[in-house]
């Protein structure tokens, strides 16, 4: 066979060997991979790129290389789940480098870093002043993760005192036009009931790229065409604020009326509304 | 506008919320928000009840009102 079609056939079936055991091996992210990680990969691409190209004389000891840099990481990783020692052997340990707001200069030196190095890092969190942090610890891929002091971290709605019904996870009904019925189902809806809500909201099938449901039921559609503007679901105020209203004409009714009994009735029923206004207040209102 | 035509407004705008809190307390996932749909269910029912109530007397008092 000519050569170049050798080498074809060779990258082809390379790529798919290759993309296989990429799966096998796991997810990493690129940035945030332990050197391990980084060398094991690298050499494997190496060593795939140079077989592909047929540079490395010897087939067979191509292979060989390729097969143990594949499989001893596979097969250390394995072991290392199960064994933390083996873990920090190979990974080595996390390192902290500022305890209570002060920071732990021999620790900086043990990971060959300047105090400028440092302050650098924290700047890329989007912290200018060392005096905010109170935790900072740096993690076996040498990213540094920071824990604010507790005046300086953004505030949440607990911080508020302000009770906030919890989000349950969405799902992604419509992706690019076609409709994934598994998310559909997780949610116990089916395609009747989004035909149904398309239609009330005027909007065909094929005009929709992406279509949300959110934990409570609402759809939530985003469309081909960025001009045409699809109805906000604005139903969970709207129900809110019907019942905000009705409360207050109870208790009007309550001031207006002249009959004893229904000025008793009205006043209870006012105040039940009431209470249950304020239950329902962090589900309708977010 | 009358008391009864007032009674009547609220009354249909409660009905309609009603519909709405079974609907979400069908559809939604969190446990805690169907049990808190179902108890403003429960709490507009019977403030319907009595608004329906009160409205029987208020038409039997005022029959010139009555089916406004």
């Amino acid at each position: 066979m000519k050569e170049w079609m050798i080498i074809l056939l060779r990258s082809i079936l390379l790529f798919f060997v290759i993309l296989f055991f990429v799966r096998i091996m796991g997810k990493r992210q690129i940035v945030k991979m332990t050197p391990f990680y980084f060398v094991s990969y690298s050499v494997i691409a190496i060593l795939t790129a140079l077989l592909s190209v047929n540079i490395i004389r010897n087939l067979a000891f191509g292979w060989i290389a390729l097969g143990v840099w594949i499989l001893f990481p596979m097969v250390l990783d394995y072991i290392s789940l199960k064994s933390k020692w083996l873990h920090d052997v190979i990974h080595g340990r996390e390192t902290i480098l500022i305890k209570d707001g002060k920071i732990m200069e021999e620790n900086l030196k043990q990971m060959g870093m300047t105090g400028e190095e440092l302050l650098r890092e924290l700047r890329g969190k989007n912290i200018f002043q060392l005096a905010d942090v109170e935790f900072a610890m740096m993690e076996t891929t040498g990213e540094i993760n920071v824990l604010l002091k507790s005046d300086k971290k953004p505030a949440t709605p607990y911080d508020f005192g302000k009770k906030v019904a919890p989000q349950g996870a969405p799902q992604t009904v419509i992706l690019d036009g076609n409709v994934m019925d598994e998310p559909l189902s997780n949610m116990g809806l089916n395609r009747g009931w989004l035909k149904m809500q398309l239609e009330g909201m005027g909007i065909a099938l094929e005009n929709v790229f992406i279509g949300q449901v959110d934990a409570s039921g609402d759809l939530y559609v985003d469309l081909f065409d960025d001009s045409i503007q699809p109805p906000r679901p604005k139903v969970k105020e709207m129900l809110y604020a019907v019942m905000e209203k009705s409360q207050a004409d109870l208790e009007a009714y309550a001031l207006e009326t002249k009959d004893e009994k229904a000025k008793i009735m009205y006043g209870a029923d006012a105040e039940k509304l009431q209470q249950v206004l304020q239950k329902l207040k962090p589900y309708l209102l977010r | 506008m009358t008391v009864s035509s007032q009674v009547k407004q609220t009354l249909a705008a409660l009905k309609g919320a009603q519909g709405i809190l079974r609907l979400y307390s069908a559809q939604s996932q969190d446990e805690k928000a169907i049990s808190v749909y179902q108890e403003a269910l429960f709490v507009t029912n019977d403030v319907i009840k009595n608004l329906e109530e009160r409205l029987k007397t208020i038409e039997f008092e005022e029959p010139q009102y009555k089916g406004n």
